[in-house]
């Protein structure tokens, strides 16, 4: 980023070379682009690009300094602010690290509702990420889809939690609630509408020459890149990695439930689009599975608010990749320290190599393929 | 802290713990296992390349989950940290090994580790810019979430305090 254009004028041009050639240099956003402030300076050369910086920091606010200033519980809304529409994955990740310093477990009871949330927030993420998808490549009925069935899950995660998004229901010791009466017939109900769905997209967008077209071949990434770049979640399985933290180091009740590693080889933008489509269908397996094997018992254990001098590292699969907590204590009430990186922190890397050899109209859809959330890699 | 999940042998833990200590010798100042999948490590700050080119070439970590900073004012001292793991052996995925090394406040430079895991590059960017440390051999050592004209202390020092209420 050694030539930034300034904000004011966002369209610079290169001097001529001796052959008379000229770059272009525009830079997209900051302003909110569907996800979220960020901006990305893109060079092109007729309409091809050859170099892009994405430039993060636009919904930068210092989480890491917030979270030493406040005790454990004060801490989980500030947690899951960075991404509220996934959540209880990131809340899961920070209440396992504490948990693990404190040296105590949730019940098993608490292991499953806690899945439970985790995927009804993986399929509310992945709907919002498929509609703005469609805003993107201007299909006004996946815009509008996707958004009116989420709505489906975000009503049984309301039924769950109390709140539709930001739930703050994962806390040290067990959750805050019990599952609520009715909730294993309508989660059935709701997750098998919502499969019926899934093929009524794919016959509308999926399989529409339009979309495939524009989607296939489109920001291509390796395996070998995305591995060597850091990529996760279903930006690495959309190059071929069975790489998933559910599977890897099981949490939770993940090691009792039985689910696929959702991969796809081509490593375009169509793989990673679909790779999330069948983690849609997988996740609504689990939510069956998980009403109906969640054992009796105590939800909530007592757990004191003290982080106890030590270390922790832990990671959960959160809907964008592998979300992972640092934590240091000091035996205060708060945390000494907490690294927080999330997955579309991690995915930041691989922006400029999907991005960069592609056509600029192909940039809107090769970018947010990635599902990059802007608001989740600042914090 | 005897949850079930730590009661299993920490052999493959030890293992690692164990050849990096008959490699490098006294540059491995510190090592322990914390718990399952957990094994750390303290490298002295100038043999750090070289442990994490064994580590990344011989032992298999092909890749950095994560790197930052901590900040010890009472000690006088910063830490960087790197969590490397392993993706290539499926049966080792779960390890997780946190790599220390131990720099002065007072001069904050260490070594980068872009050129041996290159998803560092924003980690260390970060780490940068919120803890003052220098990272020699970065390609691009810039601010990267930081308004571009911050001119204050780097804001996760522990000496740089927010006023709250």
């Amino acid at each position: 980023m050694e030539k930034q254009p300034s904000p004011m004028t966002s369209v610079v041009s290169s001097e001529p070379s001796e052959s008379g050639s000229q770059t272009l240099t525009i830079s997209v956003g900051p302003q909110h682009s569907g996800s979220g402030h960020m901006r990305l300076i893109i060079e092109m050369d007729g309409d091809i690009i050859i170099r892009a910086s994405p430039d993060p920091g636009y919904v930068h606010r210092g989480t890491e300094k917030i979270y030493e200033l406040r005790n454990i519980i004060k801490n989980i809304p500030v947690i899951e602010r960075p991404a509220i529409i996934d959540a209880s994955n990131l809340n899961h990740a920070y209440i396992r690290a504490v948990e693990e310093l404190q040296g105590i477990e949730a019940p098993p009871r608490a292991q499953y509702l806690r899945c439970l949330l985790n995927e009804m927030n993986r399929i509310t993420s992945h709907l919002y990420w498929l509609s703005i998808f469609g805003v993107f490549l201007g299909h006004t009925t996946m815009f509008m889809w996707p958004l009116g069935d989420r709505e489906l899950i975000v009503d049984l995660q309301e039924k769950l939690t109390g709140a539709r998004i930001t739930h703050s229901y994962i806390v040290p010791g067990g959750v805050r609630r019990d599952l609520p009466q009715g909730m294993k017939e309508e989660a059935i109900k709701r997750t098998q509408y919502l499969e019926k769905r899934l093929e009524e997209y794919d016959k509308i967008f999926f399989e529409n020459p339009i979309f495939t077209a524009r989607a296939k071949g489109v920001g291509k990434l390796s395996r070998d890149e995305a591995v060597k770049l850091g990529a996760v979640g279903p930006a690495l399985r959309g190059s071929g990695v069975d790489y998933d933290v559910r599977k890897d180091e099981p949490y939770a009740a993940y090691p009792e439930l039985d689910f696929n590693v959702c991969t796809r080889q081509e490593g375009d933008s169509y793989a990673r689009s679909m790779a999330r489509i069948d983690e849609i269908r997988e996740s609504c397996k689990l939510i069956r599975q998980i009403v109906q094997k969640i054992p009796s018992g105590p939800f909530r254990r007592k757990a004191p608010i003290v982080v106890p001098r030590g270390e922790s590292y832990s990671r959960v699969e959160s809907a964008r990749g592998e979300c992972s907590v640092y934590l240091i204590g000091d035996g205060g009430d708060k945390p000494y320290r907490l690294r927080f990186i999330t997955g579309s922190y991690r995915n930041m890397a691989i922006i400029a190599p999907v991005l960069i050899g592609g056509h600029m109209a192909d940039m809107p859809t090769a970018w947010w393929s990635i599902d990059y959330w802007p608001v989740e890699a600042d914090r | 802290m005897t949850t079930p999940t730590n009661i299993p042998s920490l052999e493959r833990e030890d293992h690692i713990l164990d050849q990096l200590k008959e490699k490098f010798g006294d540059a491995i100042k510190e090592s322990r296992v914390s718990r399952r999948s957990r094994p750390e490590v303290t490298v002295a700050m100038e043999k750090m390349l070289e442990v994490s080119r064994f580590l990344r070439d011989e032992l298999g970590f092909d890749r950095a989950n994560g790197a930052g900073g901590a900040d010890y004012l009472r000690d006088q001292k910063m830490e960087v940290i790197y969590h490397v793991s392993n993706l290539a052996r499926k049966e080792t995925r779960d390890i997780i090994l946190s790599v220390k090394e131990i720099i002065p406040r007072s001069s904050p430079k260490v070594n980068s580790l872009v050129s041996i895991w290159p998803s560092v590059e924003n980690f260390e960017r970060e780490t940068y810019e919120m803890y003052g440390i220098t990272f020699d051999g970065h390609p691009h050592l810039e601010k990267l979430f930081l308004i571009d004209n911050w001119d204050g202390p780097p804001p996760l020092r522990k000496d740089v305090r927010i006023p709250t209420d």
